[in-house]
Formats: structure tokens, sequence, C-alpha cells
């Protein structure tokens, strides 16, 4: 795969994450994740392409079924089941979290993280990227107030690190990927039940109503 | 013939010995006698292994390195080197637990049926075990396991009368203050490790000329707090006097005994063997903490009713007299004294047998005074010597040998102490000669307070009359107890009597050290166990000495018997007191004896006197129906360290609890804080 081509897709897939941020709708949010895991599938197909390692080709299935079908199929019975069609807000408004987001992809890109993002050097400002996915996706965590939310920034900060292993060349072997995998279905299932929990019981997703669980 | 492979095989089978009696004490809980003989018996057979590797290892003359299955982690093996300051500190261990054990047979049959006995023989194994593989160890993080198992045991034994709420909250303050010190020994085995890369002693000690200065400096104090705190010198030492009466008093006479002297062991190790040679200030800092520590400590001690605690102070003021030995040794050899650092060190690990040997016995029979009594206020006993007359000889030996008295072995070690710091006082320049002026003069305060403190002990627990009807109901120790105070007992006579010669052996400990590698030695023993310092600058002759006692005792006897009493009828009647009957209550009380001296040193232990009337008449202040003074004495480390550190901890705690918001994008943020922080300084 042409790099150029590569860079696009790392940068829809930045993009997206940046759209988590401003969204306000459920469902755009896990439509956005669903994009952002099927760009990690191409990246990874692209990497079979370029091994032939059939491991690969099976870890890249896996991650079809498990990320880009069904984790946004949870989410969406999820969103329909309890109609939770609009998100909390966030704690930051839209500007303060734009002026953070550019601040955080400055200091990914700085060369404070070259270490990092020279692993290899023809892959800089991939690696870069990748690390600023990273970082908004930690962010989105903490800016958010909707637990629906804060599950989707978790899996996308997931994506990031494999984007970034994807670009660093980071052999991963296949059992650490299989493992990877079943830990996200398991940790989608608990998830799932414990935001309708949470909905049941607060008649709610926004994690401040939480706040009396304090002692 | 002893070869190395054989002194391996007796070290496995001690250490198999102390898993197995554990295991088995466990496994036959159920029944309190057979899980007693059981663990006890397995003590006791592990103790005399342990015995006979010292023993060997001594005879062996070479030092002994080898390593317990194939880990292959760089910086963690479980390695072992135990050269003659290791063996000896095995044989001292090993020789303590071995009478402790004995005594346990008889001791803890007042358990049954209310402890688990199978609980006190796993920890009290697990507790011996830890101590041996301390001394024993040569990898810093196998030592640590090693500590923390010595620790862990050592709590769970001293809260294993739970239910007593204060020995619950001795244990916690124990186990804070223990691990406390464990943080400190940890940093400055990091410290050290990123030096010379390895956790490995005798590597750290090969390449200690690259450590820089500061960084020695640095290890230096935290080694002297982390392991201070465990030996418990002034201001570390809180836990003692309440951790060591809350356990049973075996465990109490075996960490008042041998548990307090691992500290101190480390401390040579650490100072002596691995950061060698030593700057100045180390030696005289650790002689103004003893001098501190012994004082403070036998001040302490005389103020106390409670025996226990009594005697938990003495070991605090014994620590102390140790570290004049050991400072003595750091100054002198970093001066370029070896043959007198030598001497230091000799009077140092003589002070350590001694006071194990002195301070088992009185745990010991104070131990079993306080559970015939059931009390261990000492203001409700009294006239114990017509009930228990072994338990109180026993007591008086002890007591006679911890006051320094000739011929037992506490003098002879404090003797040695003496000389060497008078030998500082009489060759060092005017700075350093005034803090062994300073540490003499300590030294010597504390010989006669803790003379005056074992006069109240002895005379208030076993003299006069019985304060309390408990009294009458007490019995005299069950043979093993007796056996174990007896051999005791024994030992501080032998030891005294043949100190020269342990004077000589234990000189050979110090030699086994680079720094005193043939070093000329500054003590001669002659055949008749006279020891003499140096070129005639003092000796002392066991044979003169007994001789002296033999006179004065004669002397005393004569002129009693055929000058006093000269032409004198005695006759024997009832004591006449006014009209009324003797009762305890007209006796000196503990309180009572200490007063004076309480009011000599008010400066330093600050008492209160609290005076309560009530009368029988509210309106009239004539007819008083009870007065009662209550007695206070202000701890000023209490008042003056812990307290104000506590207040702080307190405070800056309240406000760090304010970032606990209890939101989780609050805890994730600084998490992500954390991380780029952490990144920033890593790349």
């Amino acid at each position: 795969m042409n790099i150029l081509f590569s860079q696009f897709l790392l940068q829809i897939f930045f993009l997206t994450i940046v759209f988590l941020h401003i969204s306000k709708k459920n469902f755009d949010v896990v439509w956005a994740y669903g994009i952002q895991s099927f760009i990690i599938v191409l990246l990874l197909f692209n990497s079979f392409l370029e091994t032939q390692r059939t491991s690969l080709l099976l870890i890249t299935l896996l991650v079809l079924i498990i990320k880009v079908i069904l984790a946004p199929g949870f989410f969406t019975r999820l969103v329909k089941k309890n109609k939770l069609i609009f998100s909390a807000s966030t704690y930051l408004n839209i500007p303060v979290t734009l002026i953070i987001l550019a601040l955080l992809t400055a200091i990914a890109h700085s060369n404070t993280f070259a270490p990092l993002t020279t692993i290899i050097p023809a892959n800089k400002i991939l690696l870069s990227l990748a690390l600023s996915s990273m970082f908004l996706s930690l962010f989105l965590t903490i800016n958010s107030k909707s637990a629906l939310s804060q599950i989707i920034s978790i899996l996308s900060l997931e994506n990031s690190i494999v984007a970034f292993a994807i670009f660093a060349g980071l052999e991963q072997s296949f059992s650490l990927q299989i493992g990877i995998l079943f830990d996200i279905s398991v940790w989608l299932f608990i998830s799932t039940v414990f935001v309708s929990m949470i909905y049941k019981h607060f008649g709610s997703l926004d994690v401040i109503s939480m706040k009396k669980l304090i002692d | 013939m002893i070869t190395a492979i054989t002194l391996q095989y007796i070290f496995l089978g001690l250490i198999s010995l102390f898993f197995v009696g554990a295991i088995g004490s466990l496994l036959f809980r159920k029944n309190d006698a057979v899980t007693s003989l059981w663990s006890n018996s397995f003590a006791i057979l592990a103790s005399l292994a342990g015995l006979l590797f010292a023993t060997l290892t001594y005879l062996y003359g070479h030092s002994l390195s080898f390593s317990l299955g194939a880990i292959a982690l760089p910086i963690f093996s479980l390695s072992f080197h135990i050269d003659k300051l290791s063996a000896f500190f095995i044989f001292t261990i090993s020789l303590i637990s071995l009478l402790c054990s004995i005594y346990a047979i008889g001791y803890v049959t007042h358990f049954y049926k209310k402890y688990d006995l199978g609980v006190l023989g796993f920890f009290y194994h697990a507790f011996i075990l830890g101590m041996l593989l301390v001394v024993s160890s040569s990898n810093g993080l196998f030592f640590l396991i090693a500590w923390e198992l010595m620790s862990l045991a050592s709590y769970f034994l001293v809260i294993y009368d739970r239910n007593d709420p204060s020995n619950i909250k001795a244990g916690f303050l124990y186990l804070v203050m223990t691990h406390a010190g464990t943080a400190l020994i940890l940093i400055a085995l990091l410290l050290l490790y990123k030096f010379t890369g390895s956790f490995d002693f005798e590597t750290i000690a090969s390449l200690s000329g690259a450590i820089p200065l500061s960084i020695k400096n640095s290890v230096f104090i935290l080694a002297v707090i982390g392991f201070g705190t465990k030996s418990g010198i002034v201001p570390f030492h809180i836990w003692l006097p309440s951790a060591h009466p809350a356990a049973p008093s075996h465990v109490s006479a075996l960490m008042s005994g041998v548990m307090i002297k691992t500290g101190i062991y480390m401390m040579i190790r650490v100072f002596l063997y691995m950061l060698w040679p030593v700057p100045t200030w180390w030696g005289l800092t650790i002689l103004v903490l003893g001098s501190i520590s012994s004082l403070l400590g036998v001040l302490y001690a005389l103020t106390e009713h409670d025996i226990k605690r009594l005697l938990a102070y003495h070991s605090i003021e014994n620590i102390g007299i140790i570290l004049l030995g050991l400072g003595s040794a750091l100054t002198f050899t970093s001066l370029g004294l070896p043959s007198l650092a030598l001497l230091g060190l000799t009077a140092a690990l003589f002070h350590t047998l001694n006071h194990a040997t002195f301070k088992s016995l009185l745990f010991l029979s104070a131990g079993w005074v306080a559970s015939q009594t059931h009390t261990k206020n000492m203001e409700e006993y009294g006239g114990l010597i017509k009930y228990m007359p072994y338990t109180a000889l026993f007591f008086l030996i002890a007591s006679m040998a911890i006051s320094a008295l000739p011929p037992f072995n506490g003098f002879f070690s404090e003797w040695l102490t003496f000389q060497s710091l008078f030998l500082g006082i009489t060759l060092l320049s005017l700075y350093t000669k005034w803090i062994f002026v300073l540490a003499a003069g300590s030294l010597a305060f504390t010989g006669g307070l803790a003379l005056a403190c074992f006069v109240k002990a002895f005379g208030i627990t076993f003299l006069a009359r019985p304060r309390s009807e408990e009294i009458a109901h007490t019995k005299e120790s069950s043979f093993f107890p007796r056996l174990s105070m007896g051999l005791l007992a024994l030992l501080c006579l032998l030891f005294g009597i043949f100190s020269g010669s342990l004077t000589w052996l234990l000189q050979t400990t110090g030699k086994d050290f680079v720094a005193f590698k043939n070093t000329a030695s500054f003590v001669s023993v002659s055949l008749n166990q006279q020891v003499l310092i140096g070129h005639n600058f003092s000796f002392i002759s066991l044979a003169s000495l007994f001789i002296l006692f033999m006179f004065i005792i004669l002397l005393v006897i004569y002129i009693t018997r055929f000058v006093i009493n000269k032409n004198q009828k005695i006759s024997m009647g009832t004591t006449w007191d006014c009209g009324t009957d003797l009762t305890g209550r007209m006796e000196i009380s503990a309180t009572g004896f200490s007063r004076s001296v309480i009011v000599i040193f008010k400066g330093i232990l600050r008492p209160s006197i609290q005076h309560n009337v009530e009368y029988h008449d509210s309106e009239s202040r004539y007819l008083a129906k009870s007065r009662s003074i209550t007695l206070g004495i202000k701890d000023i480390y209490q008042s003056y360290f812990y307290q104000p550190l506590h207040r702080a901890i307190n405070t800056v705690s309240v406000r760090i609890k304010s970032i606990q918001s209890g939101n989780i994008n609050a805890y994730i943020l600084y998490i992500f804080m954390a991380l780029v922080v952490a990144l920033f300084f890593v790349l």
C-alpha cells in the first residue's frame, strides 16, 4: 500500500477521534468507532498482503468480526433499547476541547517524543499521528460525561495502539493478538451489562450522577 | 574433616527442620499437647543443628558461599554467604532459640484450649527461620524477603494474644514502623544497585569504590534509620516497648534477645563490609545515637511499672551500648586505627551475645511471673521469692548481669566498651575526643541507673510482702522452664568466667573483614583469662576479681558478725508498726522507688502529678473518703517528634483527600498527566 494512502487512512482515523469529541449523538459515536475499526482492518489487511502471514489474515478477520460488526452492533442495540439517542455533554465546551486537542497533537509531534516516533524514520509522520490519536482517545475518556462515550474512547485507545504498532513495525505474536481480541469480547459483554445497570439504577449514563456513590 | 559440602547439608537440614516444624504445627493443631510437642521438638532440633553449623563454620575457618536452585534472574538469587560474622549471629540466634523452645514446652500449657497452638508454632518457626536467613543471605532482594518473613512472622506473634486490644494496637504500630524501616532499606539497596549494578553483597563490596561519597552518605542515613528502627534506636524505638511485652514470653525473649540484633548485624555488614572505608562522621553519629539510646532507654525503664515494658526499655539501652562499641569501631577504622577498631567491634559483638543471654533470661523469668500472677503490673507483685525461689534466683542473676556486676557476662562486655571509649579519649583529637567523653559518661550513667532499675525490679517483684491476693496462688516454674532458665543463668556466669577466651574468639570474627585483615590485635588474653589492653593501658583478671569479691564478702560477714553485732543479743520478733498489722500497702512501691530518680531527670522525663480527692460530704472539705495520686511521664519522642509528624501527615492527607473526587474522569486525568510527565522524563 502506498504510504500516502496509509497516511490518508490514518488521517481519517484521527478525524474519527476528533469527531468523537464533538459529536452529541450516540449513534454517530458508534458509527465513528465502526469506521475507525474498519480502517484498522484495512491496515492489518495491508500488513497481510506485505508479509503473506496467514495468522495476520486470521487476526484481520477476527478484528473485522469483533470490532467492526459485533461491537458497533452491541452498542447500537444498547442505544436503541435504552433510547439513548443523545449522549451527555463533555466537561469542556467545543472550542476549549479543540484547543486542547491541538495542544495534545502538537505535543505528540514535538521532539520530546522523537524516540517513539522515529522507531522507523520513514514512518515518522504516521507514528506521530498514531501517538496523537492515543493522546486524544485518552483525553476523550477524561472529557466525556457519558459512560458510553468513555467505553468507546477506551476501545478507540486500543485501536490507536494497534495503529501505532503497525507503523512501528512491532511484530505482535498471534497468541497475543488473539488474547487481546478475546479480552475485548469479554470486556464488551461486561461493559454492556454494566452500562445497562447504570442506566437502570441512575436513569442516566452521565457519570456525574454516580457521584453520590462516594463516601 | 569439615568440608563446605558437609556444612551446606547441615544448613539445608536446619532449614528443612524449621519447614517441617512449621507445617507439622498446623497439621496437628487440633491437639494442643501434640502440637506443642511437635513444634518445640522441631525448634529444639533445628536450633541444635544451627549451633552445630555455626561451630563447624568457625572451625572450618573459611567463608561459605552457595546458592539454592537455578533461578536465571540476574538480580535475584537464593544465595548465601556465611563468614564468621554470620556464623556468630547464627550461633546466637540458635542458642537463644534452643533455650526459648525448651522453656516453651512448659510455658505454652497456659494457652491450651484458649488459643490455637498450631498458629503459634507455625509463626514461631517462620520467625526463627527468617532471622537465620537474614544473617546468612548475600543477595539484597533475597535478604529483603527474609527480612519481611521475619517481620511478618513476628507481627503475627505479637498479636497472638488477640483478646487484648492493646496487643492489636501494639502489633499495628510494629507493622507500620517495621515497614517504614523496610522502605528505607529498600531505597538504600536500590541506590547501591544503581551504582554497582548488583544486589549481591560481595559484588557491592568489591565495587564500593565506584559509589560516590554523597550516595554512600545517603545509604548510611537510610540504613541507620531503616535498621535502627528494627533495633529500637531512639527515636525510632516507639514500637518496641509495646510490641515486645505483647508477645508470648518466649517470643518476647527472642525478639528482645536476638531479633533486634539483626539490625545491628546489617549495620556491621553494610558499614564495615560493603561500604568500607567509611567517613569519620558515620562513627561519631553512631556514638551519639548510642549514647542517647542507652541513657534514655534506662531512664524510661526506671519509670515503668509494667515488668515486660521495663525490660523492653532496657533492650533500647543495651542496643545503645552495642552501638557505642560499633560507633567507636567505625571511628577508629576511618582514622586508620584498625587495632582499636577491632577492639570496638569485639566489644559490640560480645555485648550482643551477652545481652541475648541475660535479656532472654529476664524475659523468661518475668514471663513466668506474669503468667502466674495474671498481671504485668509490678505494683501487684511482692514477696514472690517465697513462692518461686528458683525463678527469683534466675531473675537475680540476670539482673546482676544486665547491671554489669562481676563475675557475670554483662560486666566484661561493658568493660571492653569502656576501654574502647577510653582509648578514644586518650588518643583522638579534641573534637572527636569530646564525643568519646560524652559516650563514656553516658555509659557510666547508664550502668548506675540500670543497677538502680534492677534493684527496683527485683525488690518490688520478689521481696517484701505480697501486694495482691493472686500472689498466694502462684507456683514455681515447672521442669522445662526451670531447665531453660537455669541454663541461661549458667551461661551468664560462664560467659563471664571465660570472657577472655570469648574476647579472643570474637576478635577472629572481626578479622574476617577486609578492614581488619592482618590487623595486630590490641587485646591479649592469657591462659588464666586475664585480658590485657594494649601495652599496659588496662587489664582485668578474673582470678583477681574473684579473690577481691571473696575478700569483700568475707569482710562484710566478719564486720557484721564480729564487729557490729559484737556483744549484741539478737532476738526475733514481729515487726512493730505503731500497733497496726503490716500490709503490702505499707511497702515502698515501684513508683515511690523511682520517684527520686524521676525528680533528678525531670527536665527529660517531664513528670506530671495529679491529686484526686473524694470527700464524704460534698459540702465539707475536712473528711476525705479517698485520695489518689496519678503520676504521669511525658514521652518526649511522642510529644516532640511523632505527634507533630502525625499532625503534619494528617493535614497533608486532608488536603490531598480533595483530589479523591469520586469522579472517574478525574482519576483518568491523573493517570494521563502522570503518563505524559513520565514520558517527558524517560524520553
